[in-house]
């Protein structure tokens, strides 16, 4: 995650050296080398660009390009009982995840802001496990783990498995809001008489906040997009929206996969632009001021 | 002997002092206190399933490792993994190493453009790349239908065999290389490749001998990350792979769910996590940026 951040902030920054003025700003070797590089980002962008207008079409079966365009697919998934249940254990089990693990990984980013002590990279190691633990591992621990409280089947289960995966993605984005904080300023505010609800509330909250908001964003798409876990504990009050897709895709192609496809693709162009806005917001917090602590300014 | 000096200048003294870092004790306990919340919930749902599995896998000693070892499918199993995870690494990392470098040399404008259209497929959802690449390679699909408006005389099968596989996972992967390749790259010293051309080189030369041994560490990182990735796929080979292109994944759902041999599937996921493990301990084994020496 840091290293996706960190991309991101390089590719704002200029680049290292400016384009000539000149007409076409490549040297020959550069030309060659954006020519070889357009069609892989094409390919990047295919299945985009493929299930977006696939979601649009008129006819009752798959078709590319659309002969036209309506809304009947969407209509056809808002009508569907068994699509908009799963929908709803999704949003469920996900709301579950993005709450627990909300709370519990700003709690220790918290605890760890600041703190010097042996361990301590080991620690934050161990709490980034689960997003390099292979989820087939994962999702098989979890429902042995389940069957013995009776929860396989349920969007509980779903949403207890899930907050384990997705609590690493706050962790990581409230330690770097948190990074800006310097510890001081907390002392300060308790030698000055506040107690440990308003320290929380006047001096982390105003920090936290875009940090929070950006981490329970990618805990809520961690838990939303996941497939594996969801698989194993399956059940028919207990279908989330991925599975039923995984299911669906193996049986038919429909339009109305493609519908909630192209759903997904608006969520996944919410994360990025709310990620981008962030980081730029952030920039410009920082504009003037003295840079936090490792940034590469 | 005293701790080390706090900001208002009272040192804390003692054991307690080096332990903490130089915090009182106190408000040293009171913060750890805060790690609790998340420790119950890792040792809840993470480290008991996690031995749970490990218990069911070692019901009956070893048994159930030699039983999963022996089936004649996990030799080709295993095989099929290692392939298509080497065969997806490579072509990721090659064209991730181009997009990175496009990335870096992009008039300022263009680069953020640049990077979203990496970053977008990399938060779109697995199932929607995979319902997508369905649509794109079946037998009546877009790249078929384009074949046979453009003249080409029947249809290849394109779906369900290890090519779609491969450009599934390809398409899934790249972002992964793409980016800690190009952190690495954007972290290079601008002036670098100006005190080559002043030493003499050509710009070949300067690109060859100074820009791409710089950039390996990313090229490393990106390589160990991408194989891990890929090792761990479940949902591509099933939705674009034929039945020869079974996964270590897809085998631990076949004991789990398909044979309801729980001791079996739980012995080749801890065969998985080792194996995993391993991989990422080679990752402390690579060089790292600042270890430029040994180029």
């Amino acid at each position: 995650m840091g290293v996706f951040d960190e991309a991101l902030a390089a590719s704002l920054r200029r680049p290292p050296r400016a384009a000539g003025r000149r007409w076409w700003p490549f040297s020959p070797a550069g030309t060659l080398l954006f020519a070889a590089c357009v069609p892989i980002f094409v390919f990047l962008m295919l299945p985009t660009l493929v299930v977006v207008p696939m979601a649009f079409t008129p006819k009752p079966l798959l078709e590319f390009p659309p002969s036209g365009i309506s809304l009947r697919p969407f209509r056809d998934l808002f009508h569907d009982s068994a699509w908009m249940s799963a929908g709803a254990v999704s949003l469920k089990a996900a709301c579950l995840a993005v709450a627990i693990a909300t709370v519990v990984s700003t709690m220790a980013a918290m605890a760890l802001h600041s703190a010097k002590f042996a361990g301590k990279g080991l620690l934050q190691s161990v709490i980034l496990v689960p997003i390099v633990a292979p989820l087939i591992v994962l999702a098989l621990a979890d429902y042995e783990f389940l069957l013995r409280f009776h929860l396989t089947g349920t969007w509980t289960g779903i949403g207890l498995s899930h907050s384990v995966l997705a609590a690493p993605y706050v962790f990581i984005t409230v330690q770097a809001s948190l990074a800006g904080l310097d510890p001081a300023l907390v002392r300060s505010a308790r030698s000055l008489g506040a107690g440990s609800l308003s320290v929380f509330r006047h001096v982390y909250v105003p920090v936290l906040r875009p940090g929070l908001a950006a981490g329970m964003l990618l805990a809520f798409i961690a838990s939303f997009d996941e497939t594996v876990i969801a698989l194993f504990q399956q059940g028919p009050q207990a279908t989330t929206l991925p599975v039923k897709m995984f299911t669906d895709i193996q049986y038919e192609l429909s339009p109305k996969i493609a519908a909630v496809a192209a759903l997904l693709v608006g969520v996944a162009t919410l994360v990025f632009s709310v990620q981008a806005a962030a980081l730029v917001g952030r920039r410009s917090a920082r504009w003037g001021g003295r840079p936090a602590a490792g940034s590469p300014e | 002997m005293g701790g080390q000096p706090r900001e208002d200048g009272h040192p804390v003294q003692g054991v307690a002092g080096r332990l903490t870092g130089g915090v009182p004790f106190r408000e040293a306990l009171a913060r750890a206190s805060l790690l609790v919340p998340l420790c119950v919930v890792y040792a809840l749902l993470l480290v008991w399933p996690l031995a749970l599995l490990a218990r069911t896998s070692l019901e009956g000693g070893l048994a159930a490792y030699g039983d999963v070892v022996r089936t004649p499918l996990f030799r080709p199993v295993m095989v099929n993994t290692l392939v298509i995870s080497a065969v997806t690494t490579a072509i990721a990392v090659v064209l991730g190493y181009l997009c990175a470098a496009a990335i870096w040399r992009a008039p300022a404008g263009l680069r953020p453009l640049a990077v979203a259209l990496v970053l977008l497929p990399f938060w779109t959802a697995v199932l929607v790349k995979n319902f997508a690449w369905a649509a794109l390679l079946q037998d009546n699909g877009v790249f078929n239908t384009l074949l046979r408006k453009l003249g080409a005389p029947g249809h290849p099968a394109l779906l369900h065999n290890r090519f779609a596989v491969i450009v599934g996972m390809v398409h899934y992967v790249l972002p992964y290389a793409v980016l800690p390749i190009f952190a690495t790259m954007s972290s290079l010293d601008a002036r670098l490749e100006r005190a080559a051309a002043s030493l003499g080189a050509s710009r070949a030369a300067a690109i060859w001998f100074v820009i791409v041994p710089l950039t390996l560490p990313g090229v490393y990182a990106a390589t160990l990350l991408v194989f891990i990735i890929c090792t761990g796929f479940f949902i591509t080979p099933v939705i674009l792979g034929g039945p020869r292109d079974m996964m270590a994944a897809n085998l631990v759902d076949l004991y789990a769910r398909q044979l309801v041999d729980f001791r079996a599937a739980s012995a080749l996921a801890v065969m998985i996590i080792v194996g995993v493990s391993l991989l990422v301990s080679v990752y402390q084994w690579l060089p790292k940026e600042g270890q430029f020496g040994r180029l």
